[in-house]
């Protein structure tokens, strides 16, 4: 693993002004992945969208943890329907 | 340009107080914010017209200046106008008090021109309880290319935010499939990672074969005579002519494969799909009374 591609977890604290909790909290829920290495706690930079995708939800929307899992569960969801959708378009153009 | 009625769009009516405003405008971005609709153009625009609403009447100056003009508001732009040089000549700017916003990695400081005549640009209050950014705006650009151009892996130039990029396009690239460009997006803000470059392809067809993911496929004429006598077609394939048997008796709508003479797989380099022909017989027209005869001979040895 490329340690330029991590980010510190420290870092995302001071950067989105976060308490550590909350990243915690999203790892234990498995909203976002952290990578421990040496003793120091990152997230990969990939995931960054992600995260910064549910610090707004969280502080701006004020939807909470559970609430979070739930749109995170739905929104998988929704994006495999958009892809079998996009498939089955194409797939229509076999018959116009 | 057209009167946006603000209030409208929040469903509120002039009465409404800040914390009605503050309330109906989380309840809109609750449903059209672009984080719970993904790749939906409409809600995106939506939001940016709650947006831009709640940045109006969510600040109290500029509120007061709304309503006041209301939809005579072109009459009075010319003496605001005037106004607001001199105020951002002496670095004051308008506006500011914005109360909550909310942002994300979209568009969202497109405004309408509504909105810039009446207010200007000094009168968006970024920053105001927005969520932090560290990662660079990520960006999205359609690519449209003709169904032939994704054939082989190509290089193309785009243009993005007036920075050249090249890029090569892997063959086998699907009708709104996205790709990633990593780091092609807005710069990171304080040491923050590059936003990404996000393309995704509305592939035209220009071609007589339809194609579903690696495999192609087109129908082809043969004649009676052949259909039912055997004998040898030429038909096109993406690449150019092949020469095929056909068998005697062959019925209408028989469809046979040509290995690998499809599409290429996308990202592994050498395989390709296959090509699905259909076979369509044409009947003969326009019989002489000697062919009918025959045809009625041949009919009398089959009853």
């Amino acid at each position: 693993m490329n340690l330029n591609d991590l980010i510190a977890i420290d870092e995302l604290c001071i950067r989105y002004k976060v308490e550590h909790t909350f990243i915690s909290s999203l790892s234990e829920s498995g909203l976002i992945e952290v990578i421990s290495l040496e003793q120091k706690e990152y997230v990969h930079c990939d995931k960054i969208t992600e995260f910064e995708k549910m610090h707004r939800l969280y502080h701006d929307l004020n939807i909470n943890l559970e609430g979070l899992e739930a749109i995170q569960h739905l929104l998988k969801k929704l994006k495999e329907l958009q892809k079998s959708n996009l498939q089955l378009r194409n797939r229509l153009n076999l018959y116009e | 340009m057209e009167f946006i009625d603000y209030y409208k769009i929040l469903e509120l009516d002039k009465s409404a107080s800040q914390a009605d405003i503050k309330k109906a405008y989380r309840k809109l971005a609750r449903k059209y914010h672009p984080d719970l609709n993904p790749n939906d153009k409409s809600a995106q625009a939506r939001f940016q017209q709650i947006n831009e609403a709640n940045e109006v009447l969510s600040d109290p100056k500029n509120r007061k200046k709304y309503d006041k003009h209301g939809k005579d508001w072109e009459h009075a732009e010319q003496f605001e106008h005037a106004q607001r040089q001199q105020q951002q000549q002496s670095g004051r700017g308008f506006g500011g008090g914005r109360q909550q916003s909310y942002s994300g990695n979209f568009d969202d400081d497109t405004f309408s021109d509504f909105f810039e005549q009446m207010f200007g640009g000094g009168a968006r209050s970024r920053g105001t309880g927005r969520s932090p950014q560290y990662k660079g705006q990520d960006f999205n650009a359609e690519l449209q290319l003709n169904l032939s151009d994704v054939y082989t892996s190509k290089k193309h130039t785009l243009t993005v935010n007036r920075k050249n990029i090249r890029i090569t396009i892997p063959a086998g690239v699907e009708n709104g499939q996205t790709i990633k460009i990593k780091g092609h997006g807005g710069p990171g803000i304080q040491g923050g990672p590059n936003g990404d470059l996000l393309i995704t392809f509305n592939i035209v067809n220009d071609t007589k074969f339809k194609r579903e993911k690696e495999n192609l496929y087109t129908t082809v004429d043969v004649d009676f005579y052949t259909a039912i006598l055997g004998g040898e077609i030429t038909v096109d394939t993406f690449t150019g002519k092949v020469k095929l048997k056909v068998k005697p008796e062959t019925q209408p709508g028989t469809q046979i494969k040509l290995k690998g003479k499809g599409f290429p797989k996308y990202k592994k380099e050498g395989q390709f799909g296959d090509l699905y022909i259909t076979y369509q017989i044409k009947m003969p027209t326009n019989l002489t009374p000697r062919e009918k005869e025959l045809f009625e001979e041949l009919q009398k040895l089959r009853s």
